[in-house]
């Protein structure tokens, strides 16, 4: 695989940005997304739920009760809306002649939305794999059975601080 | 909270490509496992979740509003984030700049007190704006909570 002379983020302006992600990494991340949709519709008890869907008050029931009564729906609706958008980047949308390319230029609130839901990705596959702090120094070895989903985990966070670095860049 | 591994990308081609091992990489998140049960990673998960009803959504409101007695209204509440191993160091502070218009200075000391105190109070208000932070920052992923302030 060739690899890139930049990296997959760079900031245009003040409202676009360029990402360059080889189809390769697009499938892949297709497919997660897809997945992850999947848990946002149908897990509601989980550990991978109670990380996408923290409690607001934990020293009060009766309060955190009412709290995702009126807010659950909303931050479900919020995190699928991240999710379609990024879809239209590189998925299904109507961005046909970009999605054949490697490089495809979005808007700020794209790239916002591709940032939340990669960092969603890494929050479910971080509490499956109950990372450490400071996993991502070790050494992942090839031995390990979960090597493929630490590779993953990696790689998510490799591709997310590179759109925060392109969001938080000076013009 | 943790930091960013360095070529990553060179890390996915072992997704992308053939590994040198025979082995086949599993492209699913590997849901319903356990940590010991994970030794099975080229195993494809079934993503179906049973849906669990949680039996703390019956509040009334009529209870809500007996609780809101004018006292508690006047009381400051507090916004807090927690440490948690998973979000970047990076992330975090972007996302205090972005929800709360702080400094990179300002936003780069909280996201410190987080992650060597385990925690630090990011904004305060009444009930109602706390609820607005919260929300903004669960929205971003970020483990946030809120309580009076003297409860600490």
């Amino acid at each position: 695989m060739a690899r890139h002379s930049k990296g997959p983020v760079t900031r245009l302006d003040n409202a676009t940005y360029s990402l360059n992600i080889e189809s390769s990494e697009r499938a892949v991340l297709n497919t997660l997304f897809d997945q992850l949709r999947d848990v946002l519709m149908n897990d509601s008890s989980s550990d991978i739920a109670r990380r996408l869907f923290p409690a607001a008050y934990h020293q009060d029931e009766q309060h955190e009760a009412e709290y995702q009564r009126l807010m659950h729906h909303e931050l479900l609706s919020s995190r699928l809306a991240s999710l379609s958008m990024t879809a239209d980047i590189f998925g299904s949308g109507t961005h046909s002649e970009q999605q054949n390319s490697d490089h495809v230029v979005v808007s700020a609130d794209q790239l916002d939305s591709l940032m939340r839901s990669v960092n969603s990705l890494r929050l479910v596959l971080g509490t499956l794999l109950d990372v450490h702090e400071d996993e991502a120094d070790v050494m992942l070895d090839e031995d390990d059975p979960a090597y493929g989903q630490l590779q993953l985990y990696s790689y998510l966070g490799w591709l997310l601080d590179w759109m925060v670095t392109a969001q938080t860049t000076a013009d | 909270m943790s930091r960013v591994p360095i070529n990553a990308r060179e890390l996915l081609d072992g997704y992308a490509k053939p590994p040198c091992k025979a082995t086949t990489i599993n492209y699913s998140l590997p849901i319903g496992l356990t940590s010991s049960e994970r030794n099975r990673p080229n195993t494809r998960q079934n993503m179906t979740v049973s849906i669990v009803k949680s039996s703390q959504t019956d509040v009334q409101p009529a209870e809500v509003i007996e609780q809101d007695s004018q006292v508690e209204n006047d009381r400051p509440w507090i916004v807090l984030v927690w440490n948690d191993p998973i979000n970047l160091m990076s992330y975090v502070t972007m996302v205090l700049q972005k929800i709360f218009g702080y400094s990179h200075e300002k936003a780069t000391e909280l996201m410190l007190d987080v992650h060597h105190k385990g925690r630090a109070v990011v904004s305060s208000g009444t009930r109602e704006h706390a609820e607005f932070d919260v929300y903004r920052l669960h929205e971003h992923g970020l483990w946030a909570t809120m309580q009076r302030e003297d409860s600490r």
